[in-house]
């Protein structure tokens, strides 16, 4: 493999205190506690942020459409302003150009804006234009039909936005909830990662892959796709040709699972809560499958018989993928380095496993989600399910759920846009076979815990 | 045990960040990773400051260390 380093410096150092400036995660739960914080200064001094978080209302003709948008266009200006202004702080930061991001981004946030009030049509569901699957496919369509100039693609940080999205869904989740539902979802999540990932090393191995791509092949459909390949990858010394094999396997499935999984779980009738924790136990990415978990509990209140609210999904899909499964990240990637140095690589060298990895490679945007779970909890505390849906609600829960599903549709809409199908790695027919087993141990063992096992647990969470 | 001898908490020795073999900017891993950013990030947590090691052929961690190792500032004087 040969390394392009086109103008680049080739070297990223950051120590120390840099760590909370340098990274997207820092940035997520910055920027995410910054707006919860600002919702709930509002929504105390008898106010709310809702002015800023403008979002499309229901419209049935075009008419309706014509007087949402002129009478609410200069708060989606300022809005766009305000994500722009917030945005290139991050990119400037993070060592990124500005210049390149914003046009960028004024791209994905009028598409965005498309499908959010594509979404918002009566006759959405009639014709299945769920946003997160319009968005992903318009992506695709762009990037892989029509093609885009390269420098484009400095807006389209899908991590970076669905990171911000899942600490202001934080915000939206009762914190006694991830204490109530959180074991369960380790225990869950748990038995399913170990499962996935000893099949898919196994199997390669079985096929006479190296012991290192096995690893960062099982991590990649076992704990949270293209993120834990990455970080097993780096722990345990893979080659460089690894990473891009484990990455384009992830991205194969975890598309056709956005669809696949929603689609399956309607046909079924399981309720969304069932749905999302099905979703969060078998899908890879996390934007993939809050695409996957967003559509389906769209489903919900659709008079399709599937029970449970759009909530729902969400909060058992979060609560599955990122309680249950990437915060153990620096663990796995502890164990397999410690793995690699005391066995596969016995004779080599004398290297050693540093145990401050586990809080290193520990996604730091789950501390930004935990935060503002708890700090909305404080907040609503008291208030009666009567107050709550009549005050909270709606001055401070629902313009934090506004940006949260602006944050999510640019996520989505960016997976299409950077998927480039013809610029994939090439896997491999061994590479394929191998994932492809754990996919599908994965998917059943993920169903019978979700729905046979753990049903009616995850059909009843509460989110309010 | 001969496993706990394998653990550190810290690197005190020449670490690859600092060897003139080693390329960890996340620009560099997203343009040399095709499909990274569709559903991850070079500059997320998880990567550390992990990168290439061009004389290995690897990808590993920036607190790691090799017999291999030339010092960066070495080749500056």
């Amino acid at each position: 493999m040969t390394i392009d380093k086109t103008g680049l410096t080739g070297i990223d150092k950051p120590n120390g205190w840099q760590e909370f400036w340098s990274k997207e995660d820092w940035w997520a739960v910055w920027l995410g506690l910054g707006i919860v914080l600002l919702a709930i200064l509002f929504y105390l001094s008898g106010s709310s942020i809702s002015w800023i978080a403008v979002a499309p209302a229901k419209w049935s003709t075009i008419s309706q459409l014509a007087s949402q948008l002129s009478t609410n266009a200069v708060r989606y200006l300022a809005l766009l302003l305000a994500f722009i202004i917030l945005f290139s702080i991050v990119v400037s930061f993070i060592g990124q150009k500005p210049g390149a991001f914003i046009p960028s981004f004024i791209f994905v946030f009028v598409l965005s804006a498309i499908i959010y009030f594509v979404g918002n049509w009566d006759q959405a569901s009639r014709y299945n234009l769920e946003p997160p699957l319009v968005a992903l496919i318009l992506g695709l369509i762009i990037s892989n039909i029509i093609g885009m100039p390269r420098w484009l693609d400095a807006g389209f940080r899908v991590e970076f936005y669905i990171k911000l999205g899942i600490v202001l869904l934080g915000a939206t989740l009762p914190f006694t909830l991830i204490i109530w539902a959180g074991p369960v979802a380790i225990l869950q999540a748990s038995i399913v990662s170990v499962v996935t990932f000893l099949v898919i090393f196994f199997t390669a191995r079985r096929l006479g892959l190296d012991k290192r791509l096995a690893a960062v092949l099982g991590a990649g459909g076992a704990v949270c796709g293209v993120s834990a390949s990455i970080a097993v990858a780096g722990a345990v010394r893979a080659k460089k040709e690894h990473p891009p094999i484990a990455i384009s396997l992830v991205i194969f499935w975890a598309i056709i699972f956005i669809f696949a999984l929603p689609l399956v779980s309607r046909t079924l009738h399981l309720s969304t809560g069932t749905g999302g924790a099905w979703i969060g136990t078998s899908e890879f990415a996390d934007a993939a499958g809050l695409a996957a978990a967003q559509s389906y509990g769209g489903l919900a209140d659709k008079n399709l018989g599937i029970a449970g609210t759009a909530d729902q999904a969400l909060a058992s899909y979060t609560l599955i993928k990122v309680i249950g499964r990437d915060m153990w990240i620096g663990i796995w990637s502890f164990a397999l380095a410690l793995i690699a140095v005391t066995v596969w690589e016995r004779s080599e060298n004398n290297s050693k496993v540093q145990v401050g990895q586990i809080w290193w490679r520990f996604p730091k945007f789950i501390i930004g989600f935990i935060v503002a779970s708890i700090l909305t909890t404080v907040i609503v505390h008291g208030n009666t399910l009567a107050d709550y849906n009549k005050l909270v609600k709606p001055a401070l829960i629902a313009p934090i759920t506004s940006l949260r599903t602006w944050a999510f549709t640019f996520s989505f809409l960016s997976i299409g846009l950077t998927t480039r199908f013809r610029e994939l790695a090439n896997a491999g027919i061994r590479p394929f076979i191998a994932f492809t087993a754990g996919v599908i141990v994965n998917v059943i063992l993920g169903y019978i815990l979700s729905v046979i096992v753990f049903g009616h647990y995850w059909s009843n969470i509460v989110t309010h | 045990m001969k496993i706990f001898n394998s653990i550190q908490l810290g690197n005190t020795g020449p670490a690859c960040s600092d060897c003139i073999h080693f390329e960890n900017d996340p620009a560099l891993i997203e343009k040399n990773f095709p499909g990274l950013t569709v559903m991850s990030s070079a500059f997320a947590s998880v990567r550390d400051q992990d990168g290439f090691c061009n004389f290995h052929q690897l990808y590993l961690s920036a607190r790691d260390s090799c017999p291999g190792f030339v010092s960066r500032n070495k080749k500056n004087r």
